[in-house]
């Protein structure tokens, strides 16, 4: 049996905890007192992977088994996550994959023809041949691309049908392939809470029509947190949309959640407690620190960016959504969840290279805000794990970087309407439409490799809550400019940063690091 | 707290901070409750007991270790001469408080005697990683034991007694954390009793000051150590495991007396058994206490001066 998650209360005794800092880490002495929450320790995979899918088709939850559904002159549209999931990226054979073929078999056995494979990449930007291939696999993808296996386009008019509106008034336009398909099987990876579900149709195959009433600021602040469904005004969104698209489409969907083996085995002590490091571990931190500090930022990009996690599946589920769901929640928060009491006045948050935005790509400082203000910052149940008018440290180099390929419209967007505001609802007002709109943003989204132009936008919105919760942003070994540009300060040190933070939380605050990667989520009573 | 990129020196101190020099670090006291056992796995020794693995043993353990520990302390051996006559199989039975002290009892050991003693060691502890296992059974002849009442842990033990080895064994389980003895566990005791074989009580003293729990090498200054073997006893045919225990706890509390009050002493001393436990107070003082220099004795002193 795993080990529950911990809350560690730093003593004497306590060896330096790890930190991480975009591509790098490092090891800090953090205040004695200062609280620091770990994840459950990873749960072991599943044994028998291929009889478990093959399990949870037959016997699903809340529907027929899939044999059932699959029938000769059928459409069937198969869908699957993109590559903003999991982070880092599977090991090949990718879990999609091994749930993808089996469903491809039992359509085959019941004589199905006209069968297509999305990718659910929303306004993410496409993905490239050989990225599909290592998610689908090589047999599915030489059966099928590049006709009948593609990215979602969110702009081709022709592809997008309307469902009409919520009862809340909310479009509900979708992909029209999916939406005229007699079935579709959603192949999903739940990383965190926030994934899944109702989501994962209606936003994943969506068009920014439909997004924009759920990926803003309103919503994104009362979203409370987004890794808790319940209490999640954007999921109450999904909720709604998924209603109305159930109407005229059928759903099977397969979810599939994942231990917390994020790191390979020579980074492996990545995923470990300090205190139980062994001379090997020790080791490996101090060959692979120095390594990656002393290597050129291209051959360290190509490291991290390289790295492919031993993720083990711990659940797979299939079935009617809302069924499929509630156990994936319960497999996710049995692998993440730690029970913390109260909040503090401080939170420390190390920010890793990686994010679902910049897979095989750079992280720029608005993805490092999303990251940090964003996905972290709600890793909550219940209440925050900061008090609101707090203060947050968060350690990443920040620099000024951008794939210019993938992320043209954040570079404007950080030159243009960061220099002149970075309140959220200002942002939305004065500049979404214009970069939502713009046919330049719209042709690379298209025909490019690019996120769409208001991507970077929602970005900003998914730190709304935040924004508004905080009393301070501190990064740590930041470049100041950047940091200065997205609204933060910056100091060298965390001793310097404690300083810093004085000013608005007294001098002697409570202090809690949230050790992830690998994921955690505070269940903050 | 950190800033910048760090050299290497500066990163190596960080990383051992908190660290012993084996590179483990005590689970930090919020953490305890969640502490794995340790995973043990059994690590054969049977080639330590090999007369090539006994020659290299000699050139290892005679040549390096007994030179290092009798040239960075001043040890002091008592009693060696109750030795005489006894023909293995023994076991010898001493409090524990320091790394010190293998090196000590068998580099005190007459070689003949020596060359038949093989070592109880923590399997979790000296036999977790393949190198500290092989490291450990050849320097000391050891062999793994467990200390947390696995079923069959003494069979081992039982096997090279019954092959004619003596064995050393530390009762308390661990080495003392504050230099005090702890309460004796029954392994030692049944061992003599179901094979009929004496054990040798015998008495550490300084090695905690030497060389503490956490330590690598001993405290500069050629710290005092002394060790004293005590008269061999054996199990009484109708006598208990516990009792034979509890009279092996006096006889080494009777020479922890000795070493501070003197034979004669030791004899009448009324409440022998418990002095080696210290003090019944506050940690702190108790530390203060185990921690007080010994003074060498007076064979030491030079009689003649220069002027």
């Amino acid at each position: 049996m795993s080990r529950p998650g911990l809350v560690l209360e730093v003593d004497e005794r306590t060896p330096p905890i790890l930190v991480h800092e975009g591509e790098g880490f490092r090891l800090e002495r953090f205040p004695l007192g200062t609280r620091v929450i770990y994840p459950p320790d990873s749960l072991p995979g599943l044994r028998d992977l291929t009889g478990r899918i093959r399990d949870a088709l037959l016997n699903p939850l809340g529907s027929e088994p899939l044999p059932e559904l699959l029938r000769s002159g059928m459409r069937l549209t198969i869908v699957f996550d993109d590559l903003s999931l999991p982070l880092p990226p599977m090991r090949a054979p990718d879990v999609r994959q091994r749930v993808i073929e089996q469903v491809l078999e039992m359509a085959a056995a019941a004589g199905v023809d006209d069968v297509e494979l999305i990718a659910g990449n929303a306004l993410h930007r496409r993905m490239t041949p050989a990225e599909i291939k290592h998610i689908v696999g090589e047999r599915v993808f030489t059966s099928f691309w590049p006709d009948r296996l593609r990215n979602h386009d969110a702009e081709d008019r022709d592809d997008l049908k309307s469902l009409g509106q919520t009862r809340h008034g909310e479009d509900v336009e979708i992909n029209r392939r999916a939406v005229e398909s007699d079935l579709i099987v959603y192949v999903n990876i739940n990383l965190v809470a926030m994934n899944g579900g109702a989501k994962s149709v209606a936003v994943g195959l969506a068009s920014y029509k439909s997004l924009r009433h759920h990926h803003n600021v309103h919503t994104l602040r009362h979203s409370r947190s987004f890794n808790d469904p319940p209490n999640s005004a954007m999921h109450h969104s999904y909720d709604r949309m998924h209603e109305l698209l159930s109407e005229s489409v059928r759903v099977f969907h397969i979810e599939c959640t994942l231990n917390n083996d994020q790191f390979p085995s020579p980074f492996e002590f990545l995923n470990k407690r300090e205190w139980e490091w062994t001379l090997k571990d020790q080791a490996k931190f101090l060959a692979a620190k120095r390594a990656n500090d002393l290597a050129p930022a291209g051959a360290r990009h190509r490291v991290w960016q390289g790295m492919r996690a031993p993720y083990g599946v711990t659940g797979v589920h299939a079935g009617a959504t809302d069924q499929v769901h509630e156990r994936t929640l319960a497999a996710v928060h049995r692998q993440q969840l730690t029970e913390v009491h109260g909040q503090s006045d401080v939170l420390m948050l190390g920010l890793p290279y990686l994010c679902p935005y910049n897979v095989n790509s750079v992280m720029n400082p608005i993805l490092v805000y999303s990251l940090g203000l964003g996905y972290y910052f709600n890793m909550y149940r219940g209440k925050p794990l900061v008090r609101e008018g707090g203060a947050l440290i968060m350690y990443h180099p920040m620099k000024s970087e951008f794939h210019p390929l993938h992320h043209p419209s954040y570079i404007d967007f950080y030159e243009e309407v960061l220099t002149q505001t970075t309140d959220p609802a200002t942002i939305e007002t004065k500049y979404e439409e214009q970069y939502a709109t713009d046919p330049w943003y719209v042709h690379l989204y298209r025909n490019s490799y690019a996120y769409h132009g208001v991507h970077p936008f929602y970005m900003w919105y998914w730190g709304a809550h935040a924004l508004s919760h905080l009393g301070d942003v501190i990064c740590v070994g930041a470049d100041r400019k950047v940091a200065s540009r997205l609204g933060f300060r910056a100091a060298s040190t965390l001793a310097d940063a404690l300083e810093m933070a004085g000013e608005t939380v007294g001098r002697s605050p409570s202090l809690t690091y949230l050790h992830t990667p690998p994921m955690t989520l505070a269940d903050v009573r | 707290m950190s800033g910048g990129r760090m050299k290497l020196a500066q990163e190596i101190r960080l990383l051992r901070r908190g660290r012993d020099w084996r590179g483990r670090a005590p689970a930090p006291r919020s953490a305890q409750p969640w502490t794995e056992g340790p995973r043990t796995r059994s690590f054969p020794t049977e080639w330590a007991r090999t007369p090539l693995a006994a020659a290299a043993r000699t050139v290892a353990f005679d040549g390096v270790l007994r030179t290092v520990t009798w040239s960075q302390t001043r040890p002091e051996v008592h009693g060696l001469d109750l030795l005489e006559g006894v023909k293995g199989p023994v076991v010898f039975v001493a409090n524990h408080a320091s790394h010190l002290d293998t090196p000590l009892i068998l580099g005190s050991m007459p070689a003949q005697v020596r060359r038949r003693v093989a070592v109880a060691a923590a399997a979790d502890y000296f036999f977790d990683a393949r190198w500290r296992a092989v490291a450990t059974a050849l320097t000391f002849n050891a062999f793994p034991i467990e200390r947390r009442g696995v079923e069959r842990s003494l069979d081992l033990a039982s096997e090279l007694i019954e092959d004619g080895w003596s064995l050393l064994l530390y009762p308390e389980g661990t080495r003392s954390p504050d230099g005090w003895a702890r309460r004796f566990r029954m392994g030692a005791a049944l061992l003599c009793r179901e094979h009929g074989i004496p054990a040798v009580p015998l008495v550490l003293r300084g090695t905690y000051q030497a060389m503490p729990r956490g330590g690598f090498w001993p405290k500069p200054g050629r710290p005092v150590v002394s060790v004293r073997y005590g008269r061999p006893i054996a199990c009484e045919p109708d006598e208990s495991t516990g009792a034979f225990n509890g009279r092996l706890e006096d006889e080494v509390g009777r020479l922890w007396v000795e070493h501070d009050e003197g034979w004669w002493a030791s004899l009448h001393s009324q409440d022998r058994r418990r002095a080696p436990r210290g003090p019944e107070a506050s940690e702190w003082r108790r530390k203060w206490e185990a921690t007080r220099p010994q003074p060498p004795s007076e064979r030491h002193h030079r009689i003649w001066r220069r002027r």
